[in-house]
């Protein structure tokens, strides 16, 4: 009997164990070990040292511009785009009587597409050059004499823009949902006392809300801070390094200039908030609701 | 306080059609149950009293005049669900007072409808509770309080004691009657359950795949079906449902033959309700072949020439023994004939079925 | 006149009755038309980029982007649409619908192609049907001599094979490992159950891109830098929380009765699990499949960090190297066609996954 539940434990959960060691645990210590050392662009170590944090706190004069981008990077796709708009979104999918499920797909389009067309279609779309679909509609339709540079000069905005019309979706998928899991009886009851579609949204659908948008927001400031996918193909960082967020820097710092140790270390920054916002999402789990009981005692 | 007509009314989901023309008066002040299964339109027409569906074709009238497309919140209609509905995360105070906020009723003069609703239905000691802290029985008042707060012209009840336990069922029974008498309000129930419509409505109106079957007093509904549905929806047991053939002014049942003048040929079906039934020393011989004890009735199954018969004895001694041969006499009078096609009882079509015909 | 309006109108009562209705009926109109109206100019973006990569695929050539044949499509199609689907609330039957709906599209099939016919070509689908696609490839970079990938540009099937494999093996990989872990956590009592969820549950949440440098070092130190299986393995390991939470959540779901009678029967509980328990869970473990398979297809970072050799590139480093060409003489059409080409099995698999995205909790979080 022990003998079964010993192998059922080694079959069943052993290759998810030896892979969540392999490739989360044991990163996250490689990248404290070689925080501490000098690697460069050889990989090879030569001594432990404190210099690189000492650099991140005091020596580093871009991060300071680095993280403040960032802050405003974050901030405004998820309050326009990822909780804003995906609230609306959902809202006007659900409240149209048909062909809800059609717009929804067109917002999802972005999501679907592999990152790298959905960008080229972006550097399509807003380049320089009077082709570009956006100069076409200035041009020709807003009399704009000059074609618009906007890849040059409002490369913030665009990275906002590009990510925020991926987070919308994310934020419409699980609204809706939860939208569509209001019993269709607390309508029809506030209907019949009287409120209108706005009281209906405010007194019924936006409590039910609640917990979603936080969900939202937690889960989408985290990607929001860590992922630059769609900045290094968009931007690529610049012009210089306008829209190089934090996350892309360690990247480019790491990658670019060869620094590994230095990348090490600015990425724990990262790493550390990030295991702790993650921790955080025990405290809206409810682990006894999650566990059932086990009804069966033989292994 | 108001009167309701449907002319015509027709009710369709995109190709579905649930309601193909619904024609239908309630008085003012009356107490109406609509009966019928599940699925037979009767929520639908509830919901378009409400204003929650639009009809889409005739017209719906609310004391003459045409509301079909006024808005819910015009009609003053109050409802309960039958999951009662209540918004969960508000107390419930608001819960009650949530109606009131669309009616600009003054603070104090909502304060104090609220209060009185609340002991109507007797939740006021509940006011600042939440939905999930109060039992399904605390629900349902909160939910018709709710309802009556506004002062409703008229009062919707879907299904709303189907969640409750049998014991809370009754009480809730008696008191939204009691309730309903008090108040006056014009009110519809929409139910399943025949005791519920028969115990609580003057009227019923019994429905079946989007059309009235009959409408009429529940002794009219049991005593004088119009129709064969009818009379196997209303009462319990299930009434007995024989097939027979009428054939040169003779009506064939199984083995059986009985004169019956004054109706064409064709197939028959005859109503017999178990309690119309006794065991006797005359009538269609049968053998019991099952007892079921129901407390102070006993329902006995017999094996006739004529098919199975429900036969029911009031008393709680079992008189007859698995096995046993026995008669089951019929009281003509209350002898139902259905005409198959149609499904239509006929009226006066008494007739005598008698055992004389088994020796031939 | 005064006199006629009062007959008209007996009581003060119905008029109101009747504003009412007007109001009620004014109001639904414009809600439906404001909400139509706001849904569709936020969704034109969109709708006309990527209809815009489809007429390129089509159309375009060399030099410039152009929306040559965008902007006339669009003045035929959206007429057409619109009139599509006015027929279809007017018509009075299925069979006049059907009618109405086949001449209005073979007029505006006639109509399209009589004006645009001479500008469509399917040169930028060559790719597909001709094997030898570097020679078609050089020709489109043979007159840049700064062009530092004239030569190094490996097929497109080179690309589509790597891809394949990573995706492929990565989903075989994780759905079996998440099919068992997921399994033992939903149904079984042992020591740490409790933390390994809760393990899974942040591992899940977490932000991997932020690993991306240790994962590099470690990949170099074993040597599997430069390596497909190497990439493979750490989208593995990266997608595989997920997957376990979601398996679990699908095996709670599954009656316990079910596997008791199994049990009762006289089977293990290893073949209770093979023969009675995974043949319920196999939502779950399409939704796992299509999950994984796209984020392997798709993947870009790892791709880009990791992969170097142009043998070794993916579809995404391909579709990035073929843009990175930028508009120096290059084949437009081309790119197009290899956009759409790479774009069509994600948006095969999204719809294949939408109904099965519906039945995941979301997270297992509490609502």
């Amino acid at each position: 009997m022990r003998n079964r539940q010993i192998t059922n434990y080694i079959v069943f959960l052993g290759p998810a164990g030896v892979i969540v060691l392999l490739f989360f645990v044991m990163p996250v210590l490689v990248d404290i070990g070689i925080a501490f050392t000098d690697m460069g662009r050889d990989l090879q170590v030569t001594k432990f040292t404190l210099r690189n944090f000492e650099r991140a706190f005091t020596g580093d004069s871009r991060l300071p511009k680095v993280i403040s981008l960032t802050f405003i990077y974050v901030f405004f796709t998820l309050a326009i785009f990822n909780v804003t708009f995906g609230l609306v979104l959902a809202l006007t999918t659900t409240a149209i009587p048909k062909g809800g499920g059609f717009f929804r797909s067109v917002w999802l389009m972005p999501r679907m597409s592999p990152s790298v067309v959905y960008i080229v279609l972006w550097i399509w779309a807003v380049h320089g050059g009077e082709a570009s679909l956006v100069n076409q509609i200035a041009m020709n339709v807003f009399g704009v004499e000059k074609p618009l540079d906007l890849l040059s000069n409002t490369p913030v905005m665009l990275i906002i823009l590009s990510n925020g019309f991926i987070g919308a979706s994310f934020g419409m998928i699980i609204l809706t949902s939860a939208i569509r899991g209001i019993p269709d009886h607390l309508f029809y009851a506030a209907k019949a006392d009287g409120a209108g579609s706005l009281s209906i949204v405010r007194h019924i659908v936006m409590p039910a809300l609640r917990w979603p948008l936080t969900y939202i927001t937690i889960w989408q400031t985290l990607s929001l801070l860590v992922s630059f996918e769609y900045i290094i193909l968009l931007t690529g960082g610049g012009p210089f390094q306008d829209t190089t967020v934090y996350a892309l820097y360690v990247y480019r710092r790491t990658f670019q200039s060869g620094q590994y140790a230095y990348g090490a270390a600015l990425a724990l920054f990262l790493i550390i908030p990030g295991i702790l916002i993650a921790i955080s999402a025990w405290r809206f789990t409810n682990m006894q609701q999650l566990l059932q009981r086990p009804r069966i005692e033989v292994q | 306080m108001a009167r309701i007509e449907f002319k015509n009314i027709e009710k369709r989901f995109d190709d579905v059609v649930v309601i193909p023309g619904m024609d239908l008066v309630i008085n003012d002040g009356e107490f109406v149950a609509l009966l019928g299964p599940s699925g037979c339109g009767k929520s639908t027409s509830l919901f378009m009293l409400a204003g929650i569906y639009l009809p889409s074709g005739g017209d719906l009238l609310f004391d003459e005049h045409r509301v079909n497309e006024v808005e819910a919140r015009d009609r003053n209609v109050g409802i309960v669900f039958q999951s009662y509905a209540l918004y969960p995360h508000m107390t419930v105070r608001d819960n009650i007072r949530f109606p009131l906020r669309f009616k600009k009723v003054p603070d104090a003069e909502a304060k104090r409808r609220v209060r009185e609703a609340a002991e109507l239905v007797q939740v006021a000691e509940l006011m600042n509770r939440r939905p999930s802290q109060l039992s399904g029985g605390q629900q349902q008042r909160v939910a018709l309080a709710r309802a009556l707060v506004k002062d409703p012209q008229l009062l919707l009840l879907d299904e709303p004691l189907s969640n409750l336990d049998a014991t809370l069922r009754l009480t809730m029974r008696t008191e939204i009657k009691a309730l309903q008498e008090r108040l006056g309000v014009t009110t519809i129930l929409v139910t399943h359950d025949q005791l519920e419509a028969t115990t609580m409505a003057d009227r019923i109106i019994c429905m079946r795949e989007g059309e009235i079957e009959q409408i009429g007093s529940p002794d009219d509904l049991y005593l004088r079906p119009e129709t064969l549905f009818v009379a196997g929806f209303i009462g319990s047991p299930p009434i007995n449902i024989l097939h027979g053939q009428v054939d040169s002014e003779k009506l064939r049942v199984g083995e059986a033959v009985a004169p019956l003048v004054g109706v064409g040929n064709g197939p028959f079906s005859i109503g017999l309700r178990p309690e119309h039934l006794e065991f006797g020393d005359s009538g269609v011989p049968a053998r019991v072949i099952q007892t079921e004890p129901m407390g102070r009735e006993i329902l006995y199954v017999a094996e006739s020439p004529l098919g199975l018969i429900r036969v029911l004895e009031s008393g709680s001694q079992v008189n007859h023994r698995i096995g046993e041969e026995t008669r089951i006499a019929f009281d003509p009078s209350n002898t139902l004939l259905f005409e198959e096609a149609t499904g239509r009882r006929l009226d006066g079509a008494h007739f005598h079925l008698n055992t004389t015909a088994r020796a031939a | 006149m005064a006199a006629t309006t009062m007959n008209s109108m007996p009581s003060t009562g119905q008029s109101h009755w009747d504003r009412l209705a007007a109001r009620a009926r004014m109001q639904r109109r414009f809600s439906d038309v404001a909400l139509y109206a706001f849904l569709i100019v936020v969704s034109l973006p969109i709708i006309v980029t990527y209809f815009w990569l489809l007429t390129l695929s089509f159309s375009a050539g060399r030099g410039e982007i152009n929306t040559d044949v965008l902007w006339p499509s669009l003045f035929i199609l959206t007429p057409a649409l619109v009139a599509l689907w006015i027929w279809g609330a007017v018509a009075k039957d299925r069979r006049q619908a059907f009618i109405g709906w086949g001449l209005i599209l073979a007029g505006t099939i006639i109509l399209y192609f009589s004006l645009l016919g001479d500008q469509l070509h399917l040169e930028g689908y060559r790719f597909l049907v001709d094997p030898d696609f570097n020679r078609l490839n050089e020709s489109v970079v043979a007159g840049d001599k700064l062009s530092y990938s004239a030569t190094a540009f490996p097929s497109v099937w080179v690309a589509f094979r790597n891809s394949l494999f990573v995706a492929g093996a990565q989903t075989v990989i994780v759905c079996t490992v998440a099919s068992l872990a997921g399994y033992y956590i939903s149904r079984f009592q042992f020591p740490l159950r409790n933390s390994m969820l809760r393990a899974m549950l942040v591992l899940h949440a977490f932000p991997t891109y932020t690993l991306v440098v240790p994962l590099f070092i470690i990949l170099w130190y074993v040597g599997l830098l430069d390596s497909l299986v190497g990439v493979m393995l750490v989208l593995v390991g990266i997608e595989l929380p997920f997957a376990v939470f979601i398996m679990k959540g699908f095996y709670d779901a599954v009656p316990w009765e079910v596997e008791m009678s199994a049990l009762a029967d006289g089977a293990t509980r290893m073949q209770t699990y093979v023969r009675v328990v995974l043949p319920q869970v196999t939502n779950g473990l399409i939704a796992v499949t299509v999950f994984s398979f796209i984020r392997g297809w798709e993947e870009y970072i790892f791709m880009v960090t990791f992969l170097i050799k142009n043998t070794n590139w993916t579809m995404s480093l391909y579709m990035f190297f073929v843009t990175e060409e930028n508009s120096l003489g290059i084949d437009f059409a081309l790119v197009s066609a290899v956009a759409v080409f790479y774009v069509i099995p994600s948006l095969i698999m999204y719809t294949v996954a939408q109904k099965y995205l519906m039945q995941m909790s979301v997270s297992g979080v509490k609502g």
